[in-house]
């Protein structure tokens, strides 16, 4: 096992002076306007091997749980809601949840599945997003707009069912706020089968790929012990081999039903490595599992209620009565979503509330993943554990009194030359690049 | 692991350290029934390490996150773990309810146990002014490296002055000619 550190300040400019006089450091980040997430990274390298990695987030941070103290419950789901643009849903079925354990609030069968339903296309949506990130970060921008183009009909089919591309303020306490009547079953199911339709390119453009092979295996590797006791969550621990996801380890909604297990490597007959490679390789799996799932719960979806409380003013009466503590999970696109929720009696606005995103447990995991790579696989290893990514903005070359400012361009054109390098000497070596 | 062996196994290695021990049973699914298993418990922070070390004898562990929050003299936290990934069904949410004196809010750290705490513990520094004795980085981790406030403690007067003059600020973007986002 590589050895896990955890000491930032043990390795201080003095001491890298000392025991690596030609090590540079290389400040990332942290902040664009045009860019989702601002978070600066902190490399030093030798050569071009990154040898120790310092991330510092804290740039984005809009002091969301303060916020929802001072707002009544039913406001809150949309405040969550807009804690991620990408996996809109997690957080309120979390909240949800969480709201429903403390105030003892009941949810129809028929409202469950709908929750499933609209959890799983949007796993599919985003892990497409993701697969376009990867692809661009490698610089195969063709892949990103075929990648992108593809994700178009699941977008519209969520406009269809909710009313919005994105935020579709669908979870409400006690059930969700609009059915899916059975006029729209065909249209998911279309839906479904143009996606199945896809998977064998998806497996040809990115596991088949010898460059993209070539650019992925081995780079960003975090073993299965680094992801166990650094808590990794999501499609990164599967990656790594654990077999790990909260819709198989603590059941909600109607999962159990649907028998979902915990997907990694192994389950398409590969050697787990841990690599960014077996990371695309479990996405994919995931879209072909989401459609599974949603296919299932549309034949099995029971007639009925779709909320137990429907009238928002006696909801919110209901809630401003109850006292109590609870906990909701979820399994985000990108790993568990956890929320804490403490309700006072006679409070409208929640006492205590904690957030915790897939990202927060995913940051620790990053520290091994730099190490001993190299500068222009920077990009891809941040992309590979799908964080709402994008802070590369440029790097900031600063060594004693010489600073120079080397932009985003230029990093995404070192990690493209890398490609186009690779993508030529496999063309020399390969079996089918030999010509005459 | 069922939420019933959990407790008895932390009772056996705890003993009375682990104080009003409360647990949940709920049953999820509609065609096939499962049982979902939360525990609630009281710990002291003398205590803290053994529970934790315990917790990881009993299976995989995981930390989703510790909540905190100001209780008018203490300062509460809850450690909520998650015991026993990988099987279908098979894991339980273990929640830790500790509460330390604001004169001495000193807390053992858990990253000897469980590196992966370190987020979590950081975060709990920063926005309850805790201290945890043994943790490999105290730095700042998601606000400001300059701002002395703790936005979660109800006692302070430094943060009640940092809000009003944000607010103050805010309210003159007209006049500076900003428009408002």
């Amino acid at each position: 096992m590589k050895e896990v550190r955890l000491e930032p300040e043990e390795m201080s400019e003095k001491k890298l002076e000392k025991t690596c006089p030609t090590c540079f450091e290389v400040p990332i980040g942290p902040i664009h306007p045009a860019l989702k997430e601002g978070i600066r990274f902190t490399f030093w390298v030798e050569g071009e091997k990154i040898k120790k990695v310092d991330i510092r987030p804290g740039f984005m941070h809009r002091g969301i749980e303060f916020m929802g103290t001072k707002r009544n419950l039913v406001q809150l789901i949309y405040l969550a809601e807009r804690i991620c643009g990408i996996c809109s849903v997690s957080h309120p079925l979390a909240l949800v949840q969480a709201v429903e354990a403390a105030a003892g609030i009941e949810v129809p069968p028929r409202a469950q599945y709908i929750r499933v339903i609209i959890g799983e296309l949007e796993r599919i949506h985003s892990h497409l997003l993701w697969a376009g990130v990867a692809a661009h970060e490698l610089g195969f921008d063709t892949l990103l707009h075929y990648v992108w183009k593809v994700r178009e009909p699941v977008l519209d089919l969520l406009e269809d069912i909710t009313g919005n591309r994105i935020d579709y303020a669908i979870p409400i306490y006690g059930g969700v706020r609009r059915d899916i009547p059975p006029e729209k079953y065909p249209k998911l199911k279309d839906a479904l089968r143009y996606y199945r339709s896809l998977v064998d390119d998806f497996v040809n453009f990115f596991l088949r790929d010898p460059s993209i092979e070539a650019r992925t295996r081995d780079v960003g590797i975090l073993t299965r012990e680094e992801a166990d006791v650094l808590c990794a969550v999501g499609p990164t621990a599967r990656a790594s081999g654990l077999r790990k996801d909260v819709r198989q380890d603590w059941p909600y909604f109607t999962y159990p039903d649907l028998e979902v297990k915990a997907l990694t490597p192994e389950d398409m007959g590969l050697e787990v490595r841990g690599d960014v490679y077996d990371r695309i390789v479990v996405r994919l799996l995931e879209v072909v599992q989401s459609i599974q799932i949603i296919e299932r719960c549309l034949e099995e979806m029971p007639e009925g209620e779709i909320t137990s409380v429907p009238k928002v003013a006696a909801l919110l009466a209901q809630l401003k009565k109850a006292e109590g503590e609870g906990i909701g999970r979820h399994e985000a696109p990108r790993g568990e979503v956890i929320h804490y929720i403490r309700l006072e009696a006679d409070k409208e606005a929640p006492v205590v509330w904690k957030v915790k995103a897939p990202t927060y447990s995913n940051f620790m995991p990053w520290f091994p993943m730099f190490e001993d790579q190299e500068i222009a696989d920077i990009p891809i290893v941040a992309a590979s554990i799908d964080p709402c990514i994008c802070c590369m903005e440029r790097v900031y070359l600063v060594r004693g009194e010489r600073e120079e400012v080397v932009w985003k361009e230029e990093l995404l054109k070192l990690s493209r030359e890398k490609t186009k390098r690779v993508a030529s000497r496999l063309a020399r070596h390969a079996p089918w690049g030999r010509k005459g | 692991m069922r939420a019933q062996e959990v407790l008895e196994a932390l009772k056996e290695k705890l003993g009375d350290k682990l104080r009003s021990p409360e647990l949940k049973v709920e049953e999820i699914g509609h065609r096939r029934i499962r049982e979902r298993g939360f525990l609630w418990a009281e710990i002291e922070r003398e205590d803290l390490l053994e529970a934790v070390r315990a917790l990881k004898e009993l299976g995989p562990l995981h930390i989703s996150i510790i909540s905190g929050a100001d209780v008018g003299e203490k300062i509460e936290l809850i450690y909520h773990f998650a015991v026993g990934y990988g099987t279908p069904d098979g894991e339980v949410m273990v929640n830790l309810r500790l509460t330390v004196p604001k004169d001495d809010p000193v807390v053992p750290s858990i990253c000897s146990v469980l590196p992966g705490a370190l987020t979590t513990e950081r975060e709990k520094i920063e926005f309850l002014g805790l201290e945890f004795s043994g943790i490999p980085d105290a730095r700042k981790i998601f606000l400001p490296d300059d701002l002395e406030a703790h936005p979660w403690r109800k006692d302070e007067p430094e943060l009640s002055q940092y809000v009003r003059y944000t607010v103050a600020w805010e309210a003159k973007k007209d006049e500076r000619g900003e428009a408002r986002a």
